[in-house]
């Protein structure tokens, strides 16, 4: 996390030194990282409500609801129903520790927590640092990514909140 | 094309609020009256009202052919009000009326609609609303009804003179509140309620197109003389209108200044006038107006309605609330409630001796349950609505099918929830039809010759029992005719047994079945078969029941169970491993332990259990719902007998936890898309410790064993 807000820090120096230089420097939107397993991903801060740890998860047990949708938690008297990101990546589930974490996410009165390995930092998105997702029907997983951020620490996935919410046929496709 | 203005969005509400009140309100008068075949001046008065508030509030909107028709028929009335001696055929105009008011009740919810809303042409209805006032008029040319017209017998009195005790007062609204004129034509209808007018500057506040520039300029001039002398309460209702910046007192009708008083009363539009009447009192009195409470909402029409009211007590008594904002405090309340029981209960007080802590807890629980029933009390309105509504129905069926009936109604100040007392207008009607249609003999002779009296009786009952509400539909006709309904069933495939198997009881639920009507003629009202099956599935879907019982030859009788509310529901709370559930305590018939030894397997490896000589399947819930239970012994469980729509199944649980009400909640939309309901499981709640149970729909859980 230290490591994380000193680069913000930096991020927001530099862009302070070349201010309004060329419009590719300029700060598109903040990003929420978080890893699984070894990949990073983010989800744009406006669509960030609040990260949790691990709540009391209520199994709904429905034989249709697909194995990586674990229940439904109770935030604050609402109903949220959970994700398991590691479970919807096709990757294997692991023990839920101290560092894991319920990020709830919100797009259009959906609610929905999403349950990953660790929450990293807040980054800004510089256009320069966008690059092109390639080739869409390569993996199956790419399908969720709305654009790949190119930092110095590495290679960032920032997940496209709509096709989670609502795309639920690829959602389906994974299993 | 009517197109809703913007900054208008907010008044949309309240427009259609009102003028689905006031609509329902002039049926109800219609009604009245033609029960007593007479108008009395009051009813007149009354409808001349509703119609006026109407075109008024809807010119406001922009509504225009909206306006145009309610001005025909206030035109209408107009000329009955002057002309009381000539009603002696007024049959026609119930027609007539009715007629405009279900248009008015259609395109209100036109507007209403999610579409881009487009106005409909009603020149159809207005052309015989124009010929049924040119019949009024003694047979003269449809062009003769604008002789008559409000506007210039208000010039006429506007003529007259002021006399003594008049008071001229000149208004000014607030800057850019738009549409002065009919601010200020509404404002007088306020005035006129009050005291009598006598003149008003602009005189043509509706046709002139400059009368809000006039008004803006030099103000609105009113001058009037109140009933009783009070002209203070006069100015005093100005004073309070909304939109009015201030006003000032010209003339305040002493004898010396009467002139001044006539000279801007009775020009047509002279600018001048007002100015000298002004300089006849040395010090203007200007009163501010204060803002009104009601800011928030500036809905003139909103006054206009309740305006009754509010002229008796000076302010509102009732509010109209938005029901999303009730909603949502509701959910705040069920939030502290369940904060409550978190401190209250917190581990960490374990073991500390808390002597005052624990009596402020318990008066804080009592202050927030006392809380709680408020906001419960707040969603509960009478069924008087719906109620009222089937008069409409009856009435009209009563015409078309040539049937004599009467509609009793009975416990209409019964309360139930909000949301269920919208649902049930549409069941409702449909049952009220259903007996009109088919209940009800056809012909009085039929009815005279077995003893009954040729005028029929459908009655609307309702009573509430224990977290119940049961209305009843019940009319006093030919009853089901059992051999019919299974003759139709079966020629309709809907049989599942041999015929002769069927009680009497089950025969008469078949009329709730999908795709059953025994009326051989599909008629207007009914018979096209949908009826029933849908009314029952409206009921189902607000949690309730439809049941029917009927005695051939006395009638037929509907009955409708609700709860009193969708949203809480007492509820009996058990576990099955760490899962906990909550079952609906209305579909509970016992809970008890039971040996082995009692539990009969049937050859498909179901289990089963006889109770008093009759045999219950056992659902297993920790099977049912996959959970890995350590319960599986049934003597160490515990059994529950639930049943509903007359089926009876045992369902095994870990334990029992308790008896609870609980807030029912919807599964989040995210998880829509799964049929989780037909898993059995109609939501879940959160409970006092924070966590979720799911609540068990008994229904599909039978169906789905």
């Amino acid at each position: 996390m230290a490591n994380g807000s000193s680069l913000f820090a930096q991020n927001i120096k530099s862009s302070d030194k070349k201010s309004n230089r060329t419009e590719k420097e300029e700060e598109i939107t903040k990003a929420l990282t978080f890893a699984i397993g070894e990949q990073v991903y983010g989800i744009e801060i406006p669509y960030v409500k609040e990260i949790l740890g691990v709540p009391k998860i209520t199994r709904v047990p429905c034989a249709e609801v697909p194995y990586y949708i674990k229940g439904i938690i109770n935030v604050r008297s609402k109903v949220v129903p959970v994700v398991n990101m590691r479970a919807c990546f096709g990757k294997e589930e692991i023990e839920y520790n101290e560092k894991t974490c319920t990020i709830i996410v919100e797009l259009k009165d959906i609610t929905v927590g999403l349950i990953v390995d660790e929450v990293l930092e807040v980054l800004s998105v510089m256009q320069k640092n966008i690059a092109k997702t390639p080739d869409l029907n390569n993996v199956n997983e790419n399908k969720f990514i709305e654009y790949i951020l190119e930092m110095k620490d590495g290679i960032k996935l920032i997940l496209d909140i709509k096709k989670i919410i609502f795309d639920h046929d690829l959602m389906l496709r994974l299993d | 094309m009517a197109k809703i203005e913007s900054g208008m969005e907010s008044m949309i509400d309240m427009y259609i609020f009102e003028t689905n009140t006031l609509l329902e309100q002039l049926d109800e008068i219609l009604l009245k009256t033609e029960e007593a075949q007479t108008f009395t001046d009051d009813d007149i008065n009354e409808i001349f009202r509703i119609m006026h508030t109407v075109k008024g509030s809807s010119a406001m909107m922009g509504f225009d052919e909206l306006q145009y028709l309610a001005h025909k028929g206030e035109e209408l009335f107009f000329i009955i009000r002057e002309k009381p001696g000539q009603l002696d055929d007024v049959s026609f105009i119930y027609d007539l009326v009715f007629r405009m008011s279900d248009l008015f009740k259609a395109e209100v919810e036109l507007i209403q609609g999610e579409e881009e809303y487009e106005a409909t042409d009603f020149s159809d209805v207005i052309k015989d609303l124009e010929k049924g006032a040119s019949m009024l008029t003694d047979g003269a040319p449809a062009a003769g009804t604008e002789v008559g017209t409000y506007a210039d017998v208000e010039k006429e009195k506007a003529g007259g003179c002021p006399g003594e005790g008049a008071v001229t007062v000149r208004i000014f609204f607030q800057d850019g509140c738009k549409m002065e004129n009919l601010r200020s034509f509404m404002l007088l209808n306020k005035i006129r309620e009050e005291a009598d007018v006598r003149g008003f500057h602009p005189a043509d506040l509706e046709g002139d197109p400059n009368a809000s520039d006039v008004i803006i300029e030099e103000g609105f001039t009113v001058t009037f003389k109140s009933e009783n002398d009070d002209n203070d309460s006069v100015l005093k209702l100005i004073e309070n209108a909304i939109n009015v910046e201030s006003y000032e007192v010209i003339s305040d009708g002493k004898p010396s200044e009467t002139e001044a008083a006539e000279s801007s009363s009775t020009a047509a539009a002279p600018v001048e006038a007002a100015a000298p009447a002004a300089e006849n009192i040395p010090a203007p009195i200007v009163i501010p107006a204060p803002e009104p409470a009601f800011t928030a909402a500036p809905v003139p029409a909103a006054s206009n309605a309740n305006q009754a009211a509010a002229l008796n007590t000076g302010k509102q008594s009732i509010i109209s609330v938005n029901l999303a904002k009730l909603d949502q405090l509701h959910d705040i309340v069920g939030e502290i409630i369940t904060t409550e029981s978190m401190v209250i209960s917190n581990p960490e007080l374990e073991g500390l001796k808390l002597e005052s802590f624990h009596k402020s807890a318990r008066e804080l629980k009592k202050l927030t349950d006392e809380l709680q029933d408020t906001v419960m009390s707040i969603r509960m309105v009478p069924l008087a609505g719906p109620f009222q509504k089937m008069n409409r129905i009856v009435r009209d069926m009563k015409m078309k099918l040539g049937k004599d009936a009467e509609l009793k109604i009975m416990g209409e100040d019964t309360e139930v929830d909000k949301t269920i007392v919208d649902s049930l207008n549409d069941p409702l009607m449909h049952l009220v039809r259903n007996c009109m249609d088919h209940g009800i003999e056809t012909s009085a002779e039929d009815r005279v010759e077995k003893g009954k009296p040729a005028k029929a009786t459908v009655t609307l009952n309702a009573v509430s029992s224990s977290g119940e509400v049961i209305i009843t539909v019940s009319d006093d006709g030919k009853g089901i005719d059992c051999e019919k309904v299974l003759r139709k069933a079966e020629m309709n495939g809907l049989l599942m047994k041999p015929a002769s198997d069927y009680t009497e009881r089950e025969i008469q639920q078949m009329i709730l079945m999908a795709g059953f009507s025994t009326n051989d003629v599909v008629t207007e009202f009914s018979g096209r078969g949908v009826g029933m099956d849908v009314v029952r599935d409206n009921i189902e879907k607000c949690g309730g029941t439809l049941t029917v019982e009927s005695k051939t030859g006395y009638g037929t009788t509907f009955i409708i169970k609700i709860p009193l509310t969708l949203a809480i529901i007492q509820g009996m709370e058990v576990k099955v491993d760490n899962t906990v559930f909550a079952i609906p305590i209305s579909t509970i018939r016992q809970s008890f332990k039971v040996r082995n030894d009692e539990i009969i397997q049937d050859t498909q490896r179901g289990e089963m259990i006889m109770i008093r000589g009759e045999c219950y399947p056992i659902i297993r819930l920790h099977e049912k719902f996959a959970i890995p239970s350590e319960i599986t012994n049934f003597e160490d469980g515990i059994l529950l007998q639930v049943e509903t729509d007359g089926k009876n199944v045992c369902l095994f649980a870990d334990r029992l936890i308790g008896e609870q009400q609980v807030v029912v909640k919807p599964f989040p939309a995210y998880l829509s898309r799964y049929n989780i309901k037909g898993a059995g499981l109609s939501g879940c709640t959160i409970m006092g410790d924070g966590s979720i149970s799911l609540i068990i729909d008994v229904a599909n859980l039978i169906e789905a064993y």
